[in-house]
């Protein structure tokens, strides 16, 4: 069986990685480092493909944030509900899809649709070494956002259809979810469709990282540091 | 009435949508189903009526550039008066109202008023919000009431998150006239798109589910695949032939110097809004092992038989068994009719052992009109049939 490499060598190394059809919730509190760490989670690997859906920056920023951290753009689609607020105009490509706004939850599972789709047509630049079903890791940035615009039980539904689509097609799903901005009540609903749920915080001397629902995985904090898009963990 | 500018739907619904009715065009998440209500909003425009478009989740300008993106169409240049109520519409009510009744009354007022003021005469409406922000039944109370709907028809678009509880409720309760849902017959990806005829209040339309394609920002119903068999030289390949708009054969002359076909015949049609694939098997024993294969994933069957050799009736029977044809819908067309022959229908159904609701045809696929009309009835019996 096909397992995905996180980069968290406490998840790696105990299970060989995540299993597919696995949603994993990153609980982040506003000026930490959770978002990069979803990104360094997305980060596809040789053969695989990433699907980031963003509510924060537009596509053209965040296919500039990918270049600099050296990510393989070539894998990546992207769902930018962003863009079209300020340049209504602008129009679909092959690997990136606009839908009007994070309310648009209609245009968002379209868009979804359509660029796995388009992966498993062939239509991104191929890979030296194909696999198939193509290993899919699709993340959410963010799901803070998302409940600004949506309320909590329609959100929940929506992604209730998501995570059993991911789960069919042996993907992987990552949400981010800023974990002081909402009730216990938001957070439990959330953790309901998760696996694997990472808890971030921020110190003085560092980022650190807490797993839970990983049997076997360390569940203390641990430091780690993003680098160039990839994560390591401070020993 | 009004068009949905979708052929088949418009055929099946006796010419379109009739004034001061309610529709709702119910959408499975991930599906490629808003052409049918954008294609509904230009049909509207295009036969010059006033329009109401009702968006909270976008502004005016990014509802009309979607348009644009999914239509190729201008929808303001149609001919026929939009008027748009877009998110900035509901941010300001929302802003202003804060208890769900208030704002449930300053949408009623707003709505009315736009109504009455533009001379409205279609109402289309993205629920979603909507019922979001008050509740299904307030939000259901937004339509336009029974006293307007004499003038007013509506058309709903919403994304069903609730699945067949919420169109069966829809359903029981009347409070749309016409339910379409639209669907994905999903694996790994969606494979194919569905819509299903859920109700129709004013005609006896049964519920039925129907593929489509969307092709060249049009949304073209689809029968990707119906099978022609029966024992050789029955006219197969002339029958695949005039049913087609276009084709081909794959025929050898055989030892006898008659032509037979060693693979399959293929054709395409358009017909009554349908884009139809038809496979026309080999009639020979030695083909029968591709036979399963060809089969596979046909949505119905035509078995044609040749009226004149009713000594063929056990290689038809051995053709129907090899095709599962008990499982997909069947239709018999007995072929070469206007020439001498003995056979009748009470015979072919005894022998093929045959359910009273399979029809039986007598034709010669000489004639496209009797072909076609073999090709109607399967069509007819695709769209009713469970699959």
């Amino acid at each position: 069986m096909y397992t995905y490499k996180t980069g968290i060598s406490l998840i790696d190394e105990v299970k060989g990685g995540i299993s597919p059809g696995s949603n994993v919730l990153i609980l982040a509190p506003s000026m930490s480092s959770g978002e990069k760490l979803g990104y360094a989670i997305m980060r596809p690997q040789e053969g695989e493909f990433a699907l980031v859906l963003t509510t924060v920056m537009r596509s053209v920023d965040l296919l500039d944030f990918f270049s600099s951290e050296e990510f393989n753009r070539d894998a990546i689609g992207v769902i930018d509900s962003v863009t079209k607020l300020s340049t209504p105009d602008v129009s679909d490509t092959t690997q990136v899809k606009y839908v009007s706004s994070p309310s648009d939850l209609t245009g968002i599972g379209i868009k979804f649709s359509s660029l796995v789709e388009s992966i498993f047509n062939g239509e991104f630049p191929p890979s030296d070494q194909a696999l198939f079903p193509p290993p899919i890791r699709f993340y959410i940035d963010s799901l803070t956002t998302l409940l600004m615009y949506r309320k909590l039980e329609v959100l929940y539904q929506f992604l209730h259809v998501m995570t059993s689509k991911l789960k069919k097609m042996e993907a992987i799903g990552i949400y981010i979810l800023n974990n002081e901005s909402f009730d216990e009540r938001t957070l439990s609903l959330m953790k309901q469709l998760m696996n694997v749920v990472i808890e971030v915080k921020s110190e003085q001397h560092g980022d650190f990282l807490r797993i839970r629902g990983v049997p076997g995985a360390p569940q203390e904090w641990v430091q780690f540091k993003i680098h160039k898009g990839t994560l390591e963990m401070v020993a | 009435m009004i068009r949905t500018g979708i052929t088949g739907i418009d055929e099946m619904l006796g010419s379109g949508i009739p004034r001061g009715t309610r529709v709702v065009f119910s959408l499975e998440p991930g599906v490629e189903g808003r052409m049918f209500m954008m294609r509904t909003i230009a049909s509207a425009l295009s036969e010059k009526k006033n329009v109401c478009i009702l968006s909270p989740h976008c502004t005016g300008r990014v509802f009309i550039s979607e348009c644009m993106e999914i239509l190729e169409i201008d929808i303001l240049k149609l001919g026929g008066k939009a008027v748009i109520l877009d998110s900035t519409v509901r941010e300001s009510i929302n802003s202003r109202e804060k208890k769900v009744t208030s704002r449930k009354l300053a949408w009623k007022k707003l709505i009315e008023e736009t109504l009455e003021q533009h001379s409205i005469d279609v109402f289309f409406v993205y629920f979603d919000l909507l019922y979001e922000d008050l509740g299904l039944m307030k939000a259901l109370d937004l339509l336009p009431t029974a006293r307007e709907r004499d003038r007013v028809t509506t058309v709903v678009e919403h994304l069903n998150l609730e699945g067949d509880s919420l169109i069966s409720r829809f359903a029981s309760e009347n409070i749309f006239d016409l339910i379409i849902s639209i669907h994905s017959a999903f694996t790994l990806v969606p494979f194919f798109n569905f819509f299903t005829l859920e109700y129709v209040s004013w005609a006896r339309i049964p519920r039925r589910s129907i593929p489509y394609t969307v092709a060249g920002r049009n949304i073209r119903l689809y029968i990707p695949k119906i099978i022609i068999t029966g024992p050789p030289a029955s006219g197969k390949s002339t029958f695949v032939s005039n049913a087609s708009d276009s084709g081909i054969s794959v025929d050898r002359g055989d030892l006898d110097g008659y032509r037979t076909t060693v693979a399959m015949d293929l054709g395409w049609l358009h017909f009554r809004g349908f884009d139809i694939t038809i496979f026309g098997t080999p009639g020979q024993p030695r083909f029968d092992p591709i036979i399963p294969q060809l089969v596979k994933n046909a949505m119905g069957i035509i078995l044609l038989l040749d009226a004149t050799r009713p000594d063929r009736f056990v290689r038809a029977k051995e053709l129907l068994d090899l095709a599962h044809a008990e499982k997909l819908p069947l239709v018999i067309a007995v072929n070469k009719s206007d020439l001498p022959h003995q056979m009748d229908e009470v015979t072919i159904r005894k022998v093929l052992n045959l359910r009273d609701d399979i029809p039986v045809f007598f034709i010669s696929a000489l004639k496209r009109p009797d072909v076609h009309y073999v090709v109607e009835s399967m069509v007819d019996r695709i769209t009713r049939h469970p699959y």
